[in-house]
């Protein structure tokens, strides 16, 4: 009996952790949104400017300058970008999420991936707007090709999230040691917008190449969007690189989970260190 | 009684890199060269255990090693070395209004604090108005935090702190925080919790508190504990420590705040020179120099005079001061009517005051010493608040000096003001 109820109290425990966790996650991935979009006046368009700009740019080169004439290029174009902003936004904010709340560290205990974590679904709600917003108004202009293989798009986020929140947590602490991690994050960014086939289709890729280029998780997922939602014609990775589209998938999975492991294993440190 | 928080030889170790190596470069760059740190030893094997419902104060100077044994109880810094257990919910306040934005409304940040210190959203949502009322902003629960004045953001921050419902506080200097109104709240707040018997850690400078609110006390001192006990005697033994302290560093001056033999005018000495203080003695009733009295206790002070040429009607005067400058007491051998013998050049005397016991209470206090002819404004030297001496009242008495009164009673008659004292 007495045995029981020991259990049972540390089920309840147990639950009451993770209760606390959750609700101090959504606490401040809320605020955090809140407080990025209602800081000024054009609030949450501010947030659309960057990837309308750099949309912009890119298919003014590419249409205007260099005649780029493939069907719905601009679509592709825009849901690369959408998907490489996520990305791109969400493991930025995440790297500094530690460094920059020293204070609640220093001052207050809970689980501190939770930092990581808010930031990331904070950058992952203006995702899930845009994505949205996308969906809403292509739609009926007939530059989405939706169809049951759309559903795709689900697993997909979940993998571009899966592998941003891995390399977020593996830079929010290693950026607490190394602050010049920032620069190095910039530089690497840049390079990964023109590897992840973001400005062109990765079929353009030749046959050679394409194994490397693949090994890159977010030129799969992009290319896999696009053909789970802009047009069918447009082929899945798996048919372009056969069975090793499992690899990015892998690194993925390999990201989220070294990440996390080296996240745990500095988190002791991090009270001291800021 | 079970034990709420046991601590077994619990050491915290701090390495502190002696080489800066917060870049990825300078890592590269000095690959070969192993990182040299010295070792800080801020909690050094510390045992003890503190009861379910007990209220424990930690005291101890700065850099003892208190804030850094708390943040090890919170979980916030892991132990280098030893075992800590912990029985039940722990809720740390280390800081009031941690992660509070100025950028959100009260509401918001009392949701969001609230959070952080672990609190169900729901509660936090039913008290709401309560929580507004208490803290005295029912008009501004939604105005934002950057507009408030910092006694309304102090307010709002210690009222989301006593909503939480967990078995163990640890505080580190609530108290420090806040107008006197404040802390009258804070102490009854320890009250309600003492009464539903919460186990309590809190780390203070005021001792006046836990004398008052804890059951124990504990004393670190180079991260060790120095005295572990009742409140009264862990807190009489600081006391002491800190008067020994104190009284090492001021014996090596003699108490004075500058330097005597230096015969140049400073800000604190003037004075044509004619007669110079040569030195000032603060003499206990033993006769041994002193700076530490406790009042009750005879002092005398001794001044040592030198005449530059020929004086003929010297008047030597004493001021105590408070701490803040203020004059509490001043006299001189004029007005007490000692007429001074007239003194020829290079002629040295000694002056003394008396008192058979010191008026004042506990405090630090300043003396002045004016050597000045009785007739005119001239002043030959003044050392103005120069000499420094400390006086504690074991007897408990409030304010700055003694009223020297005596009590009585008798039955109460329509003349009892009237009659004579017993």
């Amino acid at each position: 009996m007495a045995a029981t109820s020991a259990v049972a109290g540390l089920v309840g425990r147990r639950r009451e952790a993770v209760r606390r966790t959750a609700g101090l996650t959504r606490e401040l991935a809320w605020t955090q949104f809140k407080l990025k979009y209602t800081g000024s006046v054009l609030g949450y368009l501010w947030s659309l400017l960057k990837p309308m700009m750099l949309f912009g740019v890119m298919y003014a080169i590419f249409v205007g300058v260099f005649k780029q004439t493939q069907q719905d290029f601009g679509m592709q174009l825009l849901v690369g970008i959408v998907m490489y902003t996520f990305f791109t936004d969400c493991v930025g904010a995440g790297m500094g999420s530690i460094a920059a709340n020293g204070n609640l560290i220093r001052k207050a205990f809970f689980p501190r991936a939770v930092l990581v974590v808010a930031s990331s679904l904070t950058a992952a709600m203006t995702f899930v707007i845009n994505l949205t917003l996308i969906i809403v108004i292509a739609t009926p202009l007939g530059l989405l090709h939706v169809g049951l293989r759309t559903l795709a798009v689900l697993p997909l986020i979940a993998e571009v999230y899966a592998v941003a929140l891995g390399l977020s947590l593996l830079l929010s602490a290693l950026f607490v040691f190394y602050r010049d991690l920032g620069h190095i994050w910039e530089i690497f960014s840049q390079v990964l917008f023109y590897g992840s086939a973001v400005v062109y289709p990765a079929s353009r890729v030749p046959v050679g190449w394409r194994g490397i280029v693949f090994l890159n998780p977010l030129a799969q997922i992009i290319e896999d969007v696009r053909h789970a939602m802009v047009i069918p014609d447009a082929p899945w990775s798996y048919s372009l690189i056969g069975i090793r589209f499992l690899a990015p998938v892998a690194l993925c999975v390999l990201v989220l989970f070294g990440g996390t492991w080296v996240f745990r294993r500095l988190t002791p440190s991090f009270a001291e260190a800021l | 009684m079970t034990v709420a928080i046991s601590a077994r030889s619990l050491t915290k170790r701090f390495r502190i890199p002696l080489d800066r190596s917060t870049t990825i470069k300078y890592r590269l760059s000095h690959w070969r060269s192993t990182s040299r740190y010295r070792d800080l030893l801020a909690v050094d094997g510390v045992t003890f255990d503190v009861k379910d419902g007990e209220f424990l104060g930690i005291i101890g100077r700065n850099g003892s090693g208190k804030s850094t044994l708390l943040k090890l109880l919170s979980r916030i810094y892991r132990p280098s070395g030893g075992s800590l257990t912990i029985n039940g919910h722990v809720s740390p306040f280390l800081e009031l209004g941690v992660g509070f934005n100025p950028e959100l409304t009260a509401r918001e940040n009392v949701m969001l604090n609230g959070a952080v210190m672990g609190l169900p959203r729901k509660l936090l949502e039913s008290r709401m108005d309560e929580m507004m009322h208490f803290a005295e902003l029912d008009q501004f629960a939604d105005a934002k935090l950057k507009n408030f004045s910092s006694g309304m953001q102090v307010r709002l921050a210690f009222t989301v702190a006593i909503q939480g419902e967990s078995a163990i506080l640890l505080m580190d200097e609530v108290l420090a925080v806040g107008d006197a109104r404040f802390q009258a709240k804070c102490f009854d707040v320890f009250n309600r919790y003492k009464s539903e018997g919460r186990t309590i850690v809190l780390v203070t400078h005021d001792l006046g508190a836990v004398d008052v609110y804890c059951d124990r006390a504990m004393l670190l001192e180079h991260g060790r504990v120095a005295a572990d006990g009742s409140a009264a005697d862990v807190t009489a033994t600081y006391r002491k420590m800190v008067g020994e302290l104190q009284d090492a560093e001021r014996m090596a001056s003699g108490g004075a705040l500058i330097d005597i033999a230096d015969m140049t005018s400073s800000a604190k000495r003037w004075g044509n020179g004619d007669v110079r203080v040569r030195a000032v003695e603060l003499l206990n009733q033993d006769g041994t120099p002193h700076v530490n009295f406790t009042a009750d206790e005879p002092m005398r002070i001794g001044i040592e005079l030198e005449a530059a040429r020929d004086v003929n009607d010297l008047v030597v005067g004493i001021g105590l001061h408070r701490g803040d400058g203020a004059v509490v007491a001043g006299t001189n051998t004029h007005i007490e009517r000692l007429r001074l013998p007239s003194l020829h050049s290079g002629e040295r005397i000694r002056v003394e005051y008396s008192m058979p016991h010191l008026m004042v209470l506990t405090g630090t206090f300043r003396l002045t010493i004016a050597l000045h002819p009785s007739t005119s404004e001239t002043t030959y030297d003044w050392l103005d608040q120069a000499f420094e001496f400390r006086v504690t009242d074991d007897r408990g008495r409030a304010g700055l000096f003694e009223l020297a009164g005596t009590w009585a009673y008798s039955k109460a008659t329509p003349w009892a003001m009237s009659l004579p004292a017993k």
